[in-house]
């Protein structure tokens, strides 16, 4: 099956490749933090705010912290209102 | 410190567009690869230290692209979190050892005031003066021992006036109120740093109101990481850093070239005449009227303006000359091509006339078709993309800080009108068919001088910037310049130059080594484009002459070194009665024998200082 992501989850990716300077096609909902060594604290916050300027949203701190992998910010995404759904045309 | 001409950095820069902090963070990260992996050549590159006092990450990143867009690398020391005062204080630091070009000092406000941030007034009045004369001791002392221990420029931060008191609508009628404190602060160090000519106090505060105070800290990125300034806001920060680094690196520009027709004023002229174009005090002719006060004020600050146009000449004239509300009239412009030609080949004709680089000029229009021939045919030509809006005209000219100087010399603040000056000696030689009998109706004065630290940062600038009448275009720093001038067995002389149109200022110079007692060496003889074929070049050496017998040497050997754009000089020693004794590689050495007199022309009047 071909996956078609759709234009925020591209977004997504795009940050998080140049900020941790992985390729775009390994990160997975997985991607963390204990097995992705350029995901540091301050890389954490660069992301945070990239994400913020791209979506127009504002994190709280609690969700700031709470995030432990890429599906976590996927989640917080959609709690702000920001479809996160895969496969659509 | 020329920009590299390597192709990876500026390919390396285009290879992505740059939307936002992270495409800064990627585009670095290949830049280093390349470094690492030798794939950039370069001459020089700029040593930056940034010392903050909080988590400043983010800066040097996005630093080494922005300066990397006009072809600097630069190499970064951040110092540890909160340690500017060990590392200036302590003279083994890792601050000197790094060797800085340019060291940014950034401390903010919550750093000088701690818990009166919020409580500020625990403090009694005196206290709080008290508290004011210890800060700017504080922070100037630190500024004064970089620049006494480091021959750096330093970039010191102003501090950011709070737009919060505790205090509310009363604060403004306390004896000594806080918003008040931290604005005395400000003044204190600003007036501390007026006579000063390596540090440079940077007016965070009014950054901070242009990009908003309320956006200029993201509180959740400072309560997790100390971070103080909001990430969003870096690139526009490193922006205005830009402008030293230019400055420093001898890169900034030097002329506007203007189109007509809907830049300086709304309209056609061809179409609409005279009496139809939008220039004046109505709200369609003031963005035009404005912005012409603008490019006025840059002529002032020693920018030159030219045109290129497409236009009938007779029509154009007439507006220069009668149009009531024209700011611009034909004497601001150091050259016109207002005419059908292409406008690449005027910019190429008015690059020679008025004797300046394609990569000096700054190219302004309001159509894009245009904009985008010149950045295809000559890309060296910087081209601003001017907005549709013309109310944003002189808001756009506002924000390009490249034309920054980081020592207004003399010579800069009459940059302007010595151009307009060149011009009338233009017309004289075109009316007067003899070339002796033009120079002597110039009634030209040459003012010869050792060099000394009020003209050493012009001379610095005249080794980076001098291609044509260049014997051997070595690039020396104000620091190297201060060195030959303190060596024993060197002698840095310079020449001013004047005449009845005007005074062109420090604009020639020569750096001469006393090899031993019976040779001297010229390591460096230089004249600006300006003022070549005025036989101030003969004077120079005239002077040298005299000044080598004085001491008794019997030989001058003066050197040539051939580069692409110093075809001027390639005969001056032969033409002055030298012989080439050596040629190895690119240098070649000519003797001079000292037992000949080398005259001074006669019709120059000849001062030493």
């Amino acid at each position: 099956m071909i996956k078609q992501y759709n234009e925020n989850i591209k977004k997504l990716l795009a940050i998080l490749s140049k900020i941790l300077d992985i390729d775009e096609n390994i990160i997975t909902d997985e991607t963390s933090p204990r097995n992705t060594e350029t995901w540091d604290s301050f890389n954490a916050l660069m992301i945070v705010s990239e994400l913020e300027n791209t979506f127009n949203i504002h994190f709280t701190m609690d969700e700031v912290t709470a995030v432990t992998c890429v599906g976590d910010i996927k989640e917080a995404l959609k709690r702000h209102g920001i479809d996160m759904d895969s496969n659509k045309e | 410190m020329r920009p590299t001409s390597n192709k990876t950095l500026s390919s390396i820069i285009s290879s992505q567009p740059i939307r936002g902090i992270s495409d800064y963070f990627s585009i670095n990260r290949k830049i280093e690869r390349a470094i690492i992996n030798n794939e950039i050549l370069y001459d020089k590159s700029i040593n930056i230290a940034i010392l903050s006092s909080f988590t400043i990450n983010g800066i040097k990143e996005t630093l080494r692209v922005q300066c990397g867009e006009f072809g600097v690398l630069t190499n970064f020391y951040v110092g540890g979190y909160n340690q500017y005062a060990q590392e200036i204080l302590e003279p083994q630091s890792g601050l000197y050892k790094f060797n800085p070009v340019l060291v940014i000092i950034f401390i903010d406000t919550r750093a000088i005031t701690g818990d009166s941030f919020f409580l500020p007034y625990e403090l009694s009045n005196d206290e709080r003066q008290d508290w004011i004369e210890d800060k700017v001791n504080e922070i100037v002392s630190l500024a004064k021992v970089v620049s006494e221990r480091s021959l750096a420029k330093v970039i010191l931060h102003n501090f950011e006036v709070p737009a919060y008191s505790p205090l509310g609508l009363i604060e403004s009628k306390q004896e000594i109120g806080f918003i008040e404190s931290i604005e005395i602060i400000n003044q204190n160090i600003r007036e501390q740093f007026k006579r000063n000519n390596q540090v440079f106090i940077f007016d965070y505060n009014a950054f901070c109101s242009y990009v908003g105070k309320q956006n200029v800290i993201d509180y959740k990125m400072y309560y997790l990481a100390d971070v103080r300034v909001n990430p969003q806001y870096i690139p526009h920060l490193c922006k205005a850093y830009t402008g030293y680094i230019r400055a420093i690196a001898s890169l900034t520009k030097k002329c506007i070239v203007l189109d007509l027709d809907n830049i300086l004023w709304g309209g056609v002229v061809g179409e609409d005449g005279i009496e139809g174009i939008a220039l004046g005090p109505t709200p369609d002719g003031r963005p035009f009227l404005e912005f012409q006060k603008y490019l006025l004020s840059f002529f002032y600050r020693g920018v030159i303006l030219a045109i290129n146009s497409k236009n009938n000449p007779a029509d154009v004239i007439e507006v220069l000359r009668e149009h009531p509300y024209m700011l611009l009239r034909e004497r601001h412009f150091a050259a016109m091509r207002i005419n059908w030609d292409d406008k690449v080949a005027n910019m190429k004709s008015l690059a020679k006339e008025i004797n300046i680089g394609l990569d000096s000029l700054v190219f302004i229009d309001d159509e894009q078709v245009n904009r985008e021939i010149m950045r295809e045919f000559l890309p060296e030509v910087t081209v601003v993309d001017m907005p549709k809006d013309p109310a944003l005209y002189a808001r756009t000219l506002m924000e390009l800080d490249i034309f920054h100087s980081i020592n207004i010399t003399e010579e800069d603040k009459h940059k302007g009108s010595m151009y307009e000056d060149d011009k009338k000696r233009r017309d004289l030689l075109q009316s007067t068919n003899d070339l002796t009998e033009y120079l002597r109706q110039l009634d030209i004065t040459v003012l010869i001088e050792e060099a000394n630290t009020r003209t050493i940062p012009r001379i610095s600038q005249l080794t980076q910037k001098t291609n044509q009448f260049n014997m051997t275009t070595r690039r020396y720093t104000e620091q190297e310049i201060t060195q030959f001038v303190n060596s024993n067995n060197c002698r840095v002389v310079s020449v001013q130059v004047s005449d009845k149109f005007g005074n062109n200022g420090l604009t020639g110079l020569a750096i001469i080594e006393k090899m031993d007692k019976r040779i001297w060496r010229i390591d460096t003889f230089l004249l600006s484009c300006r003022i070549i074929g005025r036989k101030v070049e003969d004077t120079l050496l005239a002077y040298i002459v005299d000044e080598a017998k004085k001491e008794g040497a019997e030989l001058l050997h003066g050197e040539f070194i051939i580069s692409k754009k110093n075809k001027p000089a390639d005969d001056f020693y032969s033409k002055s009665g030298f012989t080439k004794i050596h040629h190895c590689g690119e240098l070649e050495v000519w003797e001079y024998d000292l037992m000949n007199n080398y005259p001074f022309p006669d019709f120059i009047e000849v001062i030493i200082k």
